[in-house]
């Protein structure tokens, strides 16, 4: 990557709120340039409304980018939302597909527009947002955790796939981190549950961009998963 | 913070050389006070805390005392302990039939006991001091296993188990545990492999190299960066997790 050059580009999916935020905050604050891609507008300096279920719309988003700023040196993929509270039995088959094409299958549709560039530079990084849930499993929000395991799955055969060049890929799998994706009445925020971690406490947004932000320029992660999680997954 | 001047204080074991020296380099790059330990000073350790204005205090981690000499020894001089950078380590590669008990001892009271003992005389200080961080430098093989490395590779599971055991023990005190676990790095090591072997050195980084899907060995410098970014405040929700900057050798499996 060449961070002492040219400004690097990032691309940031979930851009407009949370975690997706808090990354771009991070980046733009180190320097780099920022787009953004979410359902409304993003503080980025090209903001791309769109849904990242909508394949077409990423490539064309990203094309967009490339023809602007010339490169990318990285792409999260922060997008997603979150439902909990649903016995499995009760997840019926439209939340079950709508879960899976928004987090696994925008992942996939982020990746797959990116690649391109980033073979055509040999350089890059990819940080995909999974989630703590998907390394311990969890209750009542089973499509979700299913989702983002699938995304560690993607994760790790795509950083083998592209081992041998310039691009890395990993993934950061946060713990139950405070986000408007939290309702405020989220079982992770009850007091009862925050006192079963080590930390007591929840994630920031904050502390969940420095990991993805030393995971973009640190060149010898393949495949990781860096969990963040306040302990609730050790 | 521990020292008037608000400058952290960091501790880090086998540093004469290798990982541990680089690490110092770059905790005292970062702002932090150093505090260097290895086996013996054969001058090296003094001349390094000498170049970054820290502290040498030589000392085999292995012996009953050293925890308790080395922490007072900091605490007299500097002040109390805010990071723990466990990294000094005893290797000997053999067949697991021909090991020695001496040699499975060694490896076990260097890596693991050593260790233990030292971590029991830092947390006071760290809890006086209003948190910590320590940070175990364990392993690839630790998490994967390795033929003719069992003696090592059991004692680095250990440190990977005493991490988590750690982060939820001290976790709640704000001592915030996790782990390293590197797998190929170029250092002086690669030369005594290389001679056990009996291949030159170049080739001994080859063969090391088509064992990692990046077919690129980490530097001292790479693994120095995870160091300090869990001794930094940006890793601060991150406990008894092991890191593992490794180029995919072990595939997230700790």
């Amino acid at each position: 990557m060449s961070l002492s050059g040219a400004q690097p580009v990032a691309v940031v999916t979930g851009a407009a709120s949370g975690i997706g935020a808090a990354c771009v905050e991070q980046l733009a604050r180190g320097g780099w340039r920022t787009a953004g891609i979410d359902l409304r507008p993003s503080a980025t300096d090209i903001s791309a409304q769109l849904d990242v279920t909508d394949r077409h719309a990423v490539r064309e988003a990203i094309d967009a980018v490339i023809t602007r700023f010339k490169r990318v040196d990285l792409l999260v993929t922060a997008a997603g939302y979150y439902e909990e509270g649903i016995p499995v039995v009760d997840i019926t088959r439209e939340q079950w597909d709508r879960m899976l094409a928004v987090i696994l299958g925008g992942t996939s549709n982020a990746f797959s527009a990116v690649l391109p560039h980033m073979l055509k530079q040999d350089s890059g990084a990819i940080v995909a947002i999974s989630s703590e849930l998907a390394l311990g499993g969890s209750t009542t929000d089973l499509h979700y955790v299913a989702a983002k395991g699938a995304v560690l799955g993607l994760v790790k055969s795509l950083a083998l796939e592209v081992a041998l060049t310039g691009i890395r890929v990993n993934a950061v799998a946060p713990g139950p981190t405070d986000t408007p994706l939290l309702a405020p009445d989220s079982l992770w925020r009850r007091p009862d549950y925050l006192a079963t971690l080590p930390l007591g406490r929840l994630v920031t947004p904050r502390e969940i961009a420095h990991t993805v932000c030393y995971l973009a320029t640190s060149t010898m992660y393949c495949g990781e998963v860096l969990s963040p999680n306040a302990g609730a997954v050790i | 913070m521990s020292t008037t001047d608000g400058r952290r204080i960091a501790l880090v074991t086998g540093a004469a050389q290798g990982l541990g020296h680089a690490t110092a380099l770059r905790l005292a790059a970062d702002g932090f006070i150093v505090v260097v330990n290895d086996v013996v000073d054969d001058g090296r350790l003094g001349a390094l805390a000498e170049s970054i204005g820290g502290l040498a205090v030589p000392a085999d981690i292995s012996a009953a005392k050293s925890g308790t000499d080395i922490v007072r020894a900091v605490v007299e001089r500097l002040g109390d302990i805010d990071v723990l950078v466990a990294n000094a380590a005893a290797m000997a590669m053999g067949p697991f039939l021909e090991q020695s008990q001496e040699l499975w001892w060694r490896q076990i009271d260097v890596n693991l006991s050593g260790h233990f003992r030292l971590v029991q005389a830092v947390v006071p200080s760290m809890l006086r001091a209003g948190g910590g961080r320590i940070v175990i430098i364990a392993s690839g093989w630790g998490v994967i296993g390795y033929p003719n490395a069992t003696a090592y590779s059991a004692s680095k599971s250990g440190l990977i188990a005493l991490t988590k055991g750690l982060g939820r023990e001290l976790g709640p005190s704000g001592i915030l545990t996790n782990a390293i676990a590197p797998s190929y790095i170029d250092t002086e090591q690669l030369q005594v492999d290389a001679d056990d072997a009996r291949i030159s050195l170049d080739e001994m980084r080859q063969r090391y190299r088509e064992l990692i899907p990046i077919r690129r060995l980490a530097s001292v410098d790479d693994i120095a960066g995870a160091v300090a970014f869990l001794a930094s405040e940006d890793a601060g929700a991150f406990v008894g997790q092991v890191l593992q900057p490794a180029g995919g050798v072990t595939m997230t499996r700790a």
